[in-house]
């Protein structure tokens, strides 16, 4: 629901700021937003980061290589697998070690179905954020499947820790890869019956389509990666243009949207469901044989290596110089939300601010469960707190006509 | 085009402003230039579109070598350029890329909070990831800072 500016009359210099967090139910990382309104259009909006700031790159500067591996698991719990395997690639390339096919294409078949993970789970929480949570209750049901399949893999729903320097440590049986088909089987009807609703539901789409629209030069302007910048027409994606691991062997299909808006962005998200479904039968129907491991050394030869991942959220970068001892002199972490959240400021201005939960929640930043408080605040001082809830109340409302 | 080709063409974008070069990986290039050509290199580069600014990495030399290096990682298909610039450890100073890159303003705080390298024109310099109460010139990634020196209140 775009809208031109209305005049409003305002004494002059005068804005209501509008700020949205630090803590709110959706964001895992919490995140604080201020919204500058004119009326009910946003005009501005800023963030602030770092409420969850731990330290991490810092921390990874006294610890060996091997501890390292799940310090950086543990910097993101929906993609855990993607940073392990992120930082695995990097120090194998240092190390110049060749890990064993086999688990190179395990790694993929954990990747993919982390993604899919990742992608219910955004598509229920966007769900509730729209007012629909019988899509959001029948999402996140259906998520278990996957999570299950994760579980019956590693023994974990969250860090598999399936990752080691030099390769993997568990292998997938034929009964695991039969049990890993019928789940895919199941997902991949109620993934296009999902589609159909996204689609087709009158209701959703009055909150998607239209709303949030990036063109393909904003996406490339704002450096908007993965299925943000993909549902912009921006083909983008580390799988298909710097091929790493397994990778090299099974393609994914580029998904691409022209439209740009919140609908786009749900039909990406859903067609890459889709098509990791397909990449991970395709896998296991090539399972190489042979070992999982191959011996690395405790010390790393100097030098300095970048490795990129596409996460579910986009590029994950990972910079890493060695000084050849066994400890690492430097990791850089950069993650996808971070080259995303420039979209959702410039994306802010000019909509309603009944949209923001649904332009916040479009780019698929991480989610946890805290509750999230907001002040309405006027420049002469009355605050009025809002609960996220009742933002959320208030963007369906809107739309209730 | 091969990572190769594409290296070659920003390394030709690229000529008046390279002072050194290397190409650590066959899919990599790292060039040194000076601090002040950064947003001349950097807007040849947007204009010819080649890539997108990926990360930018802050290095600490350590107090012996007095030496500082900020990295701006340029990823293209399969390729990545780095552009890396040499800054005394002192009174580190870069210029701003925010003009040509908008979204360059998140990395460029970080660099500026974390290393304490000056972001000459920057139109926020509020700290994006350390707390408001943090102290002043204290930087958590040189290599001097002790964790340990933080001290913890109540």
């Amino acid at each position: 629901m775009k809208q031109e500016p209305q005049k409003v009359i305002t004494k002059k210099g005068e804005r209501f700021i509008i700020p949205i967090g630090p803590q709110h139910p959706a964001l895992k990382e919490p995140g604080h937003f201020e919204f500058a309104v004119d009326g009910e259009t946003v005009t501005d909006a800023t963030v602030r980061l770092g409420y969850v700031h731990r330290g991490i790159e810092k921390g990874v500067e006294s610890r060996n290589w091997v501890q390292n591996l799940y310090m950086l698991e543990r910097i993101c719990g929906i993609c855990s697998h993607t940073h392990a395997m992120t930082y695995c690639l990097g120090v194998e390339k240092l190390a110049a070690v060749e890990v064993p096919e086999r688990a190179q294409v395990i790694r993929l078949i954990m990747a993919e179905l982390e993604r899919i993970h990742s992608h219910m789970l955004w598509l229920g929480v966007a769900a509730h954020e729209a007012g629909f949570d019988t899509l959001f209750m029948y999402t996140w049901r259906d998520r278990e499947t996957v999570m299950d399949l994760l579980e019956l893999l590693s023994g974990n729903r969250v860090n598999y820790s399936a990752n080691l320097l030099g390769g993997v440590k568990f292998d997938i049986s034929p009964e695991q890869a039969d049990k890993i088909r019928q789940g895919l089987a199941f997902l991949a009807e109620r993934n296009t019956h999902y589609l159909d609703v996204v689609m087709n539901d009158m209701l959703l789409l009055g909150r998607i389509r239209g709303v949030g629209v990036m063109t393909r030069e904003q996406a490339e302007k704002l450096g908007a990666i993965g299925p943000t910048a993909r549902a912009s027409g921006v083909a983008r994606d580390v799988r298909l243009d710097a091929p790493y691991g397994a990778y090299r062997t099974f393609k994914p299909k580029l998904i691409l949207e022209t439209a740009g808006d919140l609908e786009a962005r749900f039909i990406v998200r859903l067609r890459e469901i889709a098509d990791s479904c397909r990449l991970i039968n395709e896998a296991l129907d090539n399972l190489p044989s042979g070992d999982l491991t191959v011996r690395m050394p405790r010390r790393i030869k100097e030098g300095e290596t970048i490795s990129r991942v596409e996460a579910p959220r986009g590029e994950a970068f990972y910079f890493i110089k060695s000084n050849g001892s066994d400890i690492p002199e430097r990791i850089k972490v950069r993650t996808p939300t971070i080259c995303n959240m420039g979209s959702v400021l410039a994306l802010a201005k000019g909509h309603q601010l009944a949209d923001m939960p649904m332009i916040l929640v479009g780019i698929d930043p991480c989610f946890s469960c805290n509750d999230r408080m907001i002040t309405l605040r006027r420049s002469d001082g009355e605050a009025e707190t809002w609960s996220w809830g009742q933002l959320r109340e208030y963007g369906i409302k809107a739309y209730q006509r | 085009m091969s990572a190769q080709e594409l290296l070659a063409s920003a390394r030709a974008l690229l000529d008046t402003f390279i002072s050194e070069h290397n190409t650590p990986e066959e899919d990599r290039l790292d060039v040194w230039i000076a601090a002040t050509n950064l947003p001349h290199a950097v807007r040849a580069l947007h204009n010819a579109g080649w890539g997108y600014l990926s990360a930018v990495t802050g290095l600490d030399l350590g107090p012996e070598a007095g030496q500082m290096e900020a990295l701006y990682h340029f990823c293209n298909g399969p390729a990545v350029l780095t552009l890396r610039v040499r800054l005394g450890r002192a009174t580190p100073s870069v210029p701003t890329l925010c003009s040509i890159i908008p979204s360059a303003g998140f990395f460029e705080r970080e660099l500026s909070e974390m290393f304490g390298i000056t972001v000459e024109g920057a139109p926020n310099t509020d700290h994006l990831y350390l707390p408001d109460d943090w102290p002043d010139g204290v930087y958590p990634l040189r290599k001097d800072f002790d964790p340990a020196s933080l001290q913890i209140s109540g």
